[in-house]
Protein backbone atom coordinates (compact mmCIF):
# COMPACT_ATOMS: atom_id res chain seq x y z
CA UNK A 1 0.00 0.00 0.00
CA UNK A 2 1.38 3.11 -1.00
CA UNK A 3 2.00 6.46 1.61
CA UNK A 4 -1.00 8.03 0.21
CA UNK A 5 -3.73 6.38 2.17
CA UNK A 6 -5.90 8.60 3.72
CA UNK A 7 -6.91 8.73 7.15
CA UNK A 8 -10.78 9.32 8.15
CA UNK A 9 -11.73 10.10 11.55
CA UNK A 10 -15.21 10.28 13.21
CA UNK A 11 -15.93 12.93 16.03
CA UNK A 12 -18.64 11.40 17.66
CA UNK A 13 -21.74 12.52 18.45
CA UNK A 14 -23.07 13.65 22.12
CA UNK A 15 -26.44 12.95 21.26
CA UNK A 16 -28.06 9.60 22.49
CA UNK A 17 -30.19 9.76 19.25
CA UNK A 18 -30.38 5.43 18.22
CA UNK A 19 -30.29 6.65 14.79
CA UNK A 20 -26.84 8.75 14.68
CA UNK A 21 -25.19 5.93 16.89
CA UNK A 22 -26.58 3.65 14.66
CA UNK A 23 -24.96 5.96 11.51
CA UNK A 24 -21.85 5.74 13.02
CA UNK A 25 -21.69 2.31 14.07
CA UNK A 26 -22.56 1.27 10.34
CA UNK A 27 -20.04 3.58 8.94
CA UNK A 28 -17.29 2.50 11.64
CA UNK A 29 -17.54 -1.18 10.75
CA UNK A 30 -17.21 -0.73 7.19
CA UNK A 31 -14.28 1.33 7.54
CA UNK A 32 -12.79 -0.60 9.91
CA UNK A 33 -12.57 -3.39 7.52
CA UNK A 34 -11.22 -1.51 5.08
CA UNK A 35 -7.79 -2.15 4.52
CA UNK A 36 -7.80 0.90 2.09
CA UNK A 37 -7.75 3.39 4.83
CA UNK A 38 -7.26 4.08 8.63
CA UNK A 39 -9.87 4.86 10.32
CA UNK A 40 -10.49 6.11 14.20
CA UNK A 41 -13.15 7.33 16.40
CA UNK A 42 -12.45 10.43 18.38
CA UNK A 43 -14.74 12.13 20.75
CA UNK A 44 -16.49 15.28 19.76
CA UNK A 45 -13.98 17.29 17.95
CA UNK A 46 -15.00 20.31 19.37
CA UNK A 47 -14.84 19.48 23.23
CA UNK A 48 -10.97 18.55 22.12
CA UNK A 49 -8.33 19.87 24.61
CA UNK A 50 -4.42 20.02 23.39
CA UNK A 51 -3.46 17.29 25.51
CA UNK A 52 -6.72 15.38 24.43
CA UNK A 53 -5.37 11.58 23.30
CA UNK A 54 -8.01 12.46 20.12
CA UNK A 55 -6.57 15.86 18.84
CA UNK A 56 -2.87 14.44 19.88
CA UNK A 57 -4.07 11.68 17.44
CA UNK A 58 -5.38 14.13 14.61
CA UNK A 59 -2.60 16.33 14.72
CA UNK A 60 -0.35 13.43 14.10
CA UNK A 61 -1.95 12.58 10.73
CA UNK A 62 -0.16 13.97 8.21
CA UNK A 63 -1.82 13.34 4.91
CA UNK A 64 -5.25 13.80 3.42
CA UNK A 65 -7.61 13.94 6.05
CA UNK A 66 -11.28 13.09 6.42
CA UNK A 67 -13.49 13.79 9.25
CA UNK A 68 -16.83 13.05 9.76
CA UNK A 69 -18.32 15.04 12.36
CA UNK A 70 -22.01 16.26 13.20
CA UNK A 71 -21.32 19.63 12.07
CA UNK A 72 -21.49 22.12 9.26
CA UNK A 73 -17.92 21.26 7.05
CA UNK A 74 -17.31 24.84 7.57
CA UNK A 75 -17.90 24.90 11.04
CA UNK A 76 -16.03 21.52 11.58
CA UNK A 77 -13.04 22.40 9.05
CA UNK A 78 -12.49 25.55 10.95
CA UNK A 79 -12.76 23.63 14.45
CA UNK A 80 -10.05 21.55 13.55
CA UNK A 81 -7.82 24.56 11.70
CA UNK A 82 -8.61 26.49 15.97
CA UNK A 83 -7.30 23.56 16.96
CA UNK A 84 -3.61 23.00 14.97
CA UNK A 85 -5.33 20.63 12.13
CA UNK A 86 -4.31 22.36 9.20
CA UNK A 87 -4.65 21.97 5.91
CA UNK A 88 -6.80 22.83 2.76
CA UNK A 89 -10.28 22.56 2.58
CA UNK A 90 -11.06 19.28 0.01
CA UNK A 91 -14.08 19.43 -2.52
CA UNK A 92 -16.57 16.80 -1.29
CA UNK A 93 -19.37 15.45 -3.84
CA UNK A 94 -21.40 14.95 -0.52
CA UNK A 95 -24.14 17.73 0.89
CA UNK A 96 -24.22 19.52 3.62
CA UNK A 97 -27.00 19.66 6.24
CA UNK A 98 -30.03 21.41 4.62
CA UNK A 99 -28.14 22.18 1.10
CA UNK A 100 -30.84 21.71 -1.80
CA UNK A 101 -28.48 21.46 -5.17
CA UNK A 102 -24.96 21.09 -5.64
CA UNK A 103 -24.33 24.60 -7.44
CA UNK A 104 -21.78 25.82 -5.35
CA UNK A 105 -20.24 22.72 -3.53
CA UNK A 106 -16.80 22.48 -5.55
CA UNK A 107 -14.89 25.84 -6.12
CA UNK A 108 -17.03 28.03 -4.36
CA UNK A 109 -13.39 28.44 -1.84
CA UNK A 110 -11.78 30.03 -4.24
CA UNK A 111 -14.36 32.83 -4.49
CA UNK A 112 -14.83 32.99 -0.87
CA UNK A 113 -10.50 33.54 -0.46
CA UNK A 114 -10.31 35.96 -2.52
CA UNK A 115 -12.42 38.84 0.41
CA UNK A 116 -11.06 36.91 3.39
CA UNK A 117 -7.88 37.22 4.97
CA UNK A 118 -7.15 33.12 4.14
CA UNK A 119 -5.66 31.09 6.75
CA UNK A 120 -2.25 30.84 7.72
CA UNK A 121 0.22 28.30 7.87
CA UNK A 122 -2.07 25.49 5.95
CA UNK A 123 -0.01 22.58 4.70
CA UNK A 124 -0.93 21.58 1.34
CA UNK A 125 -2.68 19.08 1.92
CA UNK A 126 -6.58 18.22 1.86
CA UNK A 127 -9.13 17.92 4.76
CA UNK A 128 -12.20 16.93 4.05
CA UNK A 129 -15.07 17.83 6.35
CA UNK A 130 -18.21 15.29 5.96
CA UNK A 131 -21.74 16.01 7.49
CA UNK A 132 -23.17 13.50 8.88
CA UNK A 133 -26.66 14.87 9.49
CA UNK A 134 -26.84 15.37 5.83
CA UNK A 135 -27.35 11.75 4.82
CA UNK A 136 -29.34 8.87 6.76
CA UNK A 137 -27.52 5.99 4.70
CA UNK A 138 -24.24 4.96 5.94
CA UNK A 139 -22.94 3.87 2.41
CA UNK A 140 -23.26 7.59 0.91
CA UNK A 141 -20.37 8.27 3.55
CA UNK A 142 -18.58 5.06 2.70
CA UNK A 143 -19.28 5.31 -0.69
CA UNK A 144 -17.63 8.85 -0.82
CA UNK A 145 -14.65 8.19 1.13
CA UNK A 146 -13.72 4.85 -0.94
CA UNK A 147 -13.79 7.31 -3.76
CA UNK A 148 -11.63 10.19 -1.72
CA UNK A 149 -8.85 7.29 -1.02
CA UNK A 150 -8.61 6.31 -4.76
CA UNK A 151 -7.99 9.99 -6.02
CA UNK A 152 -6.01 10.74 -3.11
CA UNK A 153 -3.87 7.45 -4.22
CA UNK A 154 -3.67 9.35 -7.58
CA UNK A 155 -3.42 12.83 -7.13
CA UNK A 156 -1.02 13.05 -3.82
CA UNK A 157 2.26 14.17 -6.13
CA UNK A 158 0.41 17.37 -7.57
CA UNK A 159 -1.11 18.72 -4.40
CA UNK A 160 2.27 18.24 -2.47
CA UNK A 161 3.72 21.18 -4.86
CA UNK A 162 7.51 19.20 -3.96
CA UNK A 163 7.03 18.98 -0.03
CA UNK A 164 7.34 15.37 1.04
CA UNK A 165 4.35 14.43 2.72
CA UNK A 166 4.15 10.75 4.61
CA UNK A 167 0.79 9.64 6.00
CA UNK A 168 2.38 8.28 9.42
CA UNK A 169 -0.93 8.36 11.66
CA UNK A 170 0.09 7.85 15.34
CA UNK A 171 0.32 3.67 16.06
CA UNK A 172 -2.70 3.07 18.69
CA UNK A 173 -3.20 -0.08 20.32
CA UNK A 174 -5.56 -2.17 18.60
CA UNK A 175 -8.90 -1.84 21.07
CA UNK A 176 -11.49 -4.70 20.54
CA UNK A 177 -14.41 -3.41 18.48
CA UNK A 178 -16.44 -4.15 21.16
CA UNK A 179 -18.48 -2.52 24.02
CA UNK A 180 -16.20 -1.06 27.07
CA UNK A 181 -16.91 -0.27 29.92
CA UNK A 182 -16.98 3.61 30.64
CA UNK A 183 -17.90 5.77 33.46
CA UNK A 184 -18.63 8.45 30.69
CA UNK A 185 -22.13 9.79 30.03
CA UNK A 186 -23.04 7.23 27.18
CA UNK A 187 -24.05 4.14 28.26
CA UNK A 188 -24.05 1.74 25.69
CA UNK A 189 -21.01 2.59 24.05
CA UNK A 190 -20.30 0.77 20.89
CA UNK A 191 -17.01 2.41 19.05
CA UNK A 192 -13.71 2.23 20.44
CA UNK A 193 -12.90 6.07 21.21
CA UNK A 194 -9.64 7.41 21.05
CA UNK A 195 -9.50 9.10 24.38
CA UNK A 196 -12.28 10.69 27.20
CA UNK A 197 -15.58 11.98 26.42
CA UNK A 198 -14.97 15.62 28.24
CA UNK A 199 -17.26 18.64 28.71
CA UNK A 200 -18.99 20.14 26.48
CA UNK A 201 -17.25 23.38 25.28
CA UNK A 202 -18.23 26.62 23.68
CA UNK A 203 -15.99 28.86 21.64
CA UNK A 204 -16.42 30.37 18.54
CA UNK A 205 -14.14 29.29 15.38
CA UNK A 206 -12.90 32.58 13.00
CA UNK A 207 -13.43 30.98 9.21
CA UNK A 208 -10.26 32.97 7.80
CA UNK A 209 -11.72 32.74 4.24
CA UNK A 210 -14.23 35.37 5.10
CA UNK A 211 -12.86 37.27 7.83
CA UNK A 212 -11.18 40.78 6.81
CA UNK A 213 -9.91 41.47 9.86
CA UNK A 214 -11.63 44.11 11.00
CA UNK A 215 -11.41 43.41 14.34
CA UNK A 216 -15.64 44.41 14.96
CA UNK A 217 -15.40 40.76 16.93
CA UNK A 218 -12.43 42.39 19.02
CA UNK A 219 -14.60 45.40 19.80
CA UNK A 220 -17.29 43.51 21.06
CA UNK A 221 -16.46 40.69 22.76
CA UNK A 222 -15.55 42.23 26.39
CA UNK A 223 -14.39 38.70 27.84
CA UNK A 224 -11.11 38.79 26.12
CA UNK A 225 -11.87 36.35 23.91
CA UNK A 226 -10.24 37.47 20.64
CA UNK A 227 -6.29 38.26 20.75
CA UNK A 228 -4.18 39.02 17.52
CA UNK A 229 -0.98 37.18 16.46
CA UNK A 230 2.11 38.46 15.90
CA UNK A 231 1.07 39.55 12.27
CA UNK A 232 -2.27 41.49 14.14
CA UNK A 233 -4.64 38.90 12.64
CA UNK A 234 -7.05 38.40 14.68
CA UNK A 235 -7.64 35.00 16.41
CA UNK A 236 -9.29 33.21 18.98
CA UNK A 237 -7.01 33.69 21.95
CA UNK A 238 -8.62 32.29 24.99
CA UNK A 239 -11.80 29.73 23.85
CA UNK A 240 -12.67 28.65 27.41
CA UNK A 241 -13.30 32.82 28.33
CA UNK A 242 -16.25 32.38 25.76
CA UNK A 243 -19.51 32.33 27.65
CA UNK A 244 -21.67 29.44 27.01
CA UNK A 245 -24.21 29.85 24.77
CA UNK A 246 -23.29 33.25 23.74
CA UNK A 247 -23.27 33.74 20.21
CA UNK A 248 -23.43 37.63 20.07
CA UNK A 249 -20.15 38.19 18.29
CA UNK A 250 -21.29 36.01 15.57
CA UNK A 251 -24.13 38.46 15.24
CA UNK A 252 -21.91 41.40 15.09
CA UNK A 253 -19.50 40.02 12.73
CA UNK A 254 -20.10 41.59 8.93
CA UNK A 255 -18.71 38.77 7.14
CA UNK A 256 -20.50 36.29 8.64
CA UNK A 257 -17.08 34.41 9.76
CA UNK A 258 -17.39 33.80 12.92
CA UNK A 259 -18.78 30.18 13.94
CA UNK A 260 -20.39 29.22 17.09
CA UNK A 261 -20.58 25.30 15.60
CA UNK A 262 -23.16 24.40 18.35
CA UNK A 263 -25.71 27.02 17.97
CA UNK A 264 -28.99 26.31 16.80
CA UNK A 265 -29.28 28.97 14.10
CA UNK A 266 -27.77 27.42 10.65
CA UNK A 267 -26.10 30.56 9.42
CA UNK A 268 -23.91 31.03 13.24
CA UNK A 269 -23.24 26.85 13.36
CA UNK A 270 -21.30 27.06 9.78
CA UNK A 271 -24.20 26.26 7.19
CA UNK A 272 -22.77 26.95 3.93
CA UNK A 273 -23.56 30.37 2.14
CA UNK A 274 -25.90 32.30 4.56
CA UNK A 275 -29.25 30.42 4.00
CA UNK A 276 -30.85 28.98 6.95
CA UNK A 277 -30.65 24.76 6.05
CA UNK A 278 -33.72 22.72 6.28
CA UNK A 279 -33.31 22.20 9.85
CA UNK A 280 -35.76 20.79 12.68
CA UNK A 281 -38.73 22.48 13.61
CA UNK A 282 -37.43 25.47 15.81
CA UNK A 283 -39.87 25.97 18.87
CA UNK A 284 -38.38 28.82 20.70
CA UNK A 285 -40.68 30.85 19.76
CA UNK A 286 -43.29 29.23 21.09
CA UNK A 287 -41.34 28.51 23.80
CA UNK A 288 -41.09 32.46 24.79
CA UNK A 289 -37.97 33.42 22.48
CA UNK A 290 -37.23 37.35 23.05
CA UNK A 291 -37.26 39.62 19.79
CA UNK A 292 -33.94 38.80 18.14
CA UNK A 293 -32.59 41.96 17.48
CA UNK A 294 -31.03 43.18 20.53
CA UNK A 295 -30.39 39.54 21.77
CA UNK A 296 -26.98 40.06 21.04
CA UNK A 297 -26.39 42.91 23.53
CA UNK A 298 -29.00 40.67 25.82
CA UNK A 299 -26.72 38.10 25.55
CA UNK A 300 -23.66 39.85 26.63
CA UNK A 301 -25.39 42.07 28.97
CA UNK A 302 -25.92 38.94 31.00
CA UNK A 303 -22.75 37.48 30.91
CA UNK A 304 -21.64 40.75 32.39
CA UNK A 305 -23.77 40.67 35.29
CA UNK A 306 -22.81 37.25 35.68
CA UNK A 307 -18.87 38.64 36.34
CA UNK A 308 -20.42 41.32 38.71
CA UNK A 309 -19.29 43.87 35.49
CA UNK A 310 -22.56 46.26 34.45
CA UNK A 311 -24.54 45.82 31.51
CA UNK A 312 -23.38 47.92 28.56
CA UNK A 313 -26.54 47.09 26.61
CA UNK A 314 -26.09 48.60 23.06
CA UNK A 315 -23.63 51.54 23.99
CA UNK A 316 -20.42 49.80 24.02
CA UNK A 317 -18.58 47.93 20.24
CA UNK A 318 -21.51 48.03 18.40
CA UNK A 319 -20.87 47.60 14.71
CA UNK A 320 -20.23 50.65 12.84
CA UNK A 321 -20.84 49.19 9.66
CA UNK A 322 -24.01 49.91 8.79
CA UNK A 323 -23.65 53.11 6.76
CA UNK A 324 -22.69 52.91 2.93
CA UNK A 325 -23.27 48.95 2.83
CA UNK A 326 -25.79 47.43 1.00
CA UNK A 327 -28.83 45.66 3.23
CA UNK A 328 -28.41 42.27 4.00
CA UNK A 329 -30.80 40.85 1.84
CA UNK A 330 -33.17 38.88 4.17
CA UNK A 331 -32.90 35.33 4.01
CA UNK A 332 -35.55 32.77 4.98
CA UNK A 333 -34.83 33.13 8.50
CA UNK A 334 -35.21 36.34 8.99
CA UNK A 335 -38.56 36.20 6.81
CA UNK A 336 -39.68 33.81 9.02
CA UNK A 337 -38.38 35.70 12.42
CA UNK A 338 -40.53 39.01 11.50
CA UNK A 339 -43.56 36.96 11.02
CA UNK A 340 -42.87 35.41 14.54
CA UNK A 341 -42.43 38.59 15.88
CA UNK A 342 -45.92 40.32 14.79
CA UNK A 343 -47.86 36.92 15.85
CA UNK A 344 -47.58 38.14 19.76
CA UNK A 345 -47.50 34.11 21.05
CA UNK B 1 -53.19 13.38 40.96
CA UNK B 2 -55.36 16.01 41.81
CA UNK B 3 -57.95 17.69 39.85
CA UNK B 4 -56.76 18.87 36.24
CA UNK B 5 -58.11 20.41 33.05
CA UNK B 6 -57.67 19.51 29.31
CA UNK B 7 -57.02 21.15 26.39
CA UNK B 8 -57.08 19.63 22.63
CA UNK B 9 -54.39 19.87 20.33
CA UNK B 10 -55.99 17.58 17.31
CA UNK B 11 -56.75 14.53 19.10
CA UNK B 12 -54.41 14.29 21.60
CA UNK B 13 -55.38 15.84 24.90
CA UNK B 14 -53.13 17.87 26.94
CA UNK B 15 -54.08 17.93 31.03
CA UNK B 16 -52.78 20.38 32.86
CA UNK B 17 -53.22 19.81 36.44
CA UNK B 18 -54.80 22.33 38.59
CA UNK B 19 -52.49 22.15 41.83
CA UNK B 20 -49.70 24.10 40.02
CA UNK B 21 -48.98 27.85 38.27
CA UNK B 22 -48.17 28.36 34.57
CA UNK B 23 -46.19 30.19 32.87
CA UNK B 24 -46.39 31.89 29.04
CA UNK B 25 -43.64 29.64 27.83
CA UNK B 26 -45.73 26.65 28.90
CA UNK B 27 -43.59 25.74 31.92
CA UNK B 28 -45.40 24.53 34.84
CA UNK B 29 -44.40 25.96 38.46
CA UNK B 30 -45.15 24.22 41.94
CA UNK B 31 -43.83 24.94 45.30
CA UNK B 32 -41.79 22.22 46.56
CA UNK B 33 -39.74 22.27 50.16
CA UNK B 34 -39.07 25.68 49.72
CA UNK B 35 -38.71 26.58 45.94
CA UNK B 36 -40.39 26.38 43.18
CA UNK B 37 -40.01 23.32 40.88
CA UNK B 38 -40.32 23.91 36.85
CA UNK B 39 -41.67 21.48 34.34
CA UNK B 40 -42.88 21.64 31.00
CA UNK B 41 -46.76 21.84 31.08
CA UNK B 42 -48.40 18.56 28.26
CA UNK B 43 -48.98 21.38 25.69
CA UNK B 44 -44.88 21.70 25.63
CA UNK B 45 -44.45 17.97 25.71
CA UNK B 46 -46.72 17.32 22.97
CA UNK B 47 -45.23 19.98 20.52
CA UNK B 48 -41.65 18.70 21.08
CA UNK B 49 -42.57 14.80 21.38
CA UNK B 50 -39.67 12.25 21.76
CA UNK B 51 -37.25 14.50 23.98
CA UNK B 52 -33.94 12.78 23.33
CA UNK B 53 -31.35 15.68 24.83
CA UNK B 54 -31.56 18.37 27.23
CA UNK B 55 -28.18 20.79 28.06
CA UNK B 56 -28.12 24.06 30.31
CA UNK B 57 -26.29 26.92 29.80
CA UNK B 58 -26.71 28.49 33.00
CA UNK B 59 -24.95 27.34 36.30
CA UNK B 60 -27.25 26.40 39.38
CA UNK B 61 -27.14 29.67 41.24
CA UNK B 62 -27.53 31.84 37.93
CA UNK B 63 -29.83 34.50 38.51
CA UNK B 64 -31.81 35.09 34.89
CA UNK B 65 -34.41 37.23 34.16
CA UNK B 66 -37.49 36.73 31.76
CA UNK B 67 -36.83 35.42 28.42
CA UNK B 68 -33.32 34.49 28.87
CA UNK B 69 -32.35 31.72 27.29
CA UNK B 70 -31.41 28.72 29.88
CA UNK B 71 -30.94 25.47 28.17
CA UNK B 72 -32.25 23.80 24.88
CA UNK B 73 -33.97 20.73 24.50
CA UNK B 74 -33.93 18.44 20.68
CA UNK B 75 -36.40 15.84 20.09
CA UNK B 76 -36.74 13.88 17.01
CA UNK B 77 -38.77 16.17 15.54
CA UNK B 78 -37.81 19.78 16.78
CA UNK B 79 -35.66 22.12 18.85
CA UNK B 80 -36.38 24.95 21.37
CA UNK B 81 -34.50 27.03 23.17
CA UNK B 82 -35.50 26.96 26.93
CA UNK B 83 -36.37 30.36 29.02
CA UNK B 84 -36.64 31.84 32.39
CA UNK B 85 -40.53 31.28 33.50
CA UNK B 86 -39.61 35.13 35.15
CA UNK B 87 -36.71 36.62 36.68
CA UNK B 88 -35.14 34.94 39.80
CA UNK B 89 -32.73 32.11 40.69
CA UNK B 90 -32.01 28.80 39.04
CA UNK B 91 -31.47 27.02 42.35
CA UNK B 92 -30.49 23.56 40.78
CA UNK B 93 -31.18 21.04 37.99
CA UNK B 94 -32.88 17.87 38.15
CA UNK B 95 -29.59 15.98 37.35
CA UNK B 96 -31.40 12.57 36.14
CA UNK B 97 -32.59 14.28 32.95
CA UNK B 98 -29.13 14.94 31.91
CA UNK B 99 -28.47 11.40 31.97
CA UNK B 100 -31.79 10.33 30.27
CA UNK B 101 -34.43 12.91 29.36
CA UNK B 102 -37.24 10.69 28.72
CA UNK B 103 -39.19 10.92 31.76
CA UNK B 104 -39.91 14.85 30.88
CA UNK B 105 -42.39 12.49 27.86
CA UNK B 106 -43.26 9.95 30.81
CA UNK B 107 -43.76 11.71 33.82
CA UNK B 108 -43.69 15.37 32.56
CA UNK B 109 -45.69 16.87 36.02
CA UNK B 110 -43.38 14.35 38.06
CA UNK B 111 -39.90 13.21 37.61
CA UNK B 112 -39.75 14.85 34.45
CA UNK B 113 -39.33 18.12 36.27
CA UNK B 114 -36.75 20.72 35.02
CA UNK B 115 -35.03 22.80 37.84
CA UNK B 116 -36.00 24.11 41.01
CA UNK B 117 -36.85 27.84 40.58
CA UNK B 118 -36.50 31.33 42.84
CA UNK B 119 -38.99 33.68 41.45
CA UNK B 120 -38.17 37.18 42.15
CA UNK B 121 -41.19 38.28 39.25
CA UNK B 122 -42.84 35.77 37.11
CA UNK B 123 -46.47 36.62 35.67
CA UNK B 124 -47.86 33.36 36.55
CA UNK B 125 -51.33 31.73 35.63
CA UNK B 126 -53.68 29.17 37.25
CA UNK B 127 -54.84 25.81 34.96
CA UNK B 128 -58.25 28.30 34.03
CA UNK B 129 -55.98 31.14 32.90
CA UNK B 130 -53.33 29.17 31.32
CA UNK B 131 -56.20 27.13 28.92
CA UNK B 132 -57.46 30.16 28.40
CA UNK B 133 -54.64 31.14 27.12
CA UNK B 134 -53.55 28.25 24.97
CA UNK B 135 -57.08 28.50 23.42
CA UNK B 136 -56.22 32.17 22.22
CA UNK B 137 -52.90 30.91 20.53
CA UNK B 138 -53.48 27.93 19.43
CA UNK B 139 -54.51 28.84 15.88
CA UNK B 140 -51.12 30.69 15.75
CA UNK B 141 -49.13 28.01 16.85
CA UNK B 142 -50.45 25.91 14.32
CA UNK B 143 -49.70 28.32 11.79
CA UNK B 144 -46.31 28.92 12.93
CA UNK B 145 -45.40 25.38 12.75
CA UNK B 146 -46.85 24.26 9.17
CA UNK B 147 -45.28 27.24 7.97
CA UNK B 148 -41.90 26.19 9.06
CA UNK B 149 -42.18 22.75 7.82
CA UNK B 150 -43.45 24.19 4.58
CA UNK B 151 -40.30 26.27 3.56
Amino acid sequence: MSDSRITVVLSQTRSKDPIKRHLEEEIATSLLLDPGVDFAVVPHVYDLYPEDTGLLYLKSVQGHLVLLSWLYPRAAHWVLDRNGVKGREGATLLKSLGQESDEDEVGDGEAEEARGIGAANAPDRQVFCLDLRAYDDPAVYVEEIKRLARAAAVKLVPLTLGLKVETKPLQLPVIPFAPRKDEGPRKDEGLPVIGEVGERRWYPVIDYTRCTNCMECIDFCLFGVYGLDHHETILVENQDNCRRGCPACSRVCPENAIIFPEHKTAAIAGAPGEGPGALKIDLSKLFGAPNAIEMAALERDTELIRDGRDAVGLTVGIPKRQEGKPAHEKDDLDRLMDELDGLEL
Amino acid sequence: MSDQLTFSMGKYEARFPSDRLYARNHMWLQQSAGHYRVGLSAYAVRLLQDIYFLDWTVEPGASVRAKQEIGEVESSKALSSIYAPGDGTVVNFNKELLKDPTAINVDNYGAGWLFEFEPAGADLMAAEDYLKYLEGNWGEAQRHIKGQMND
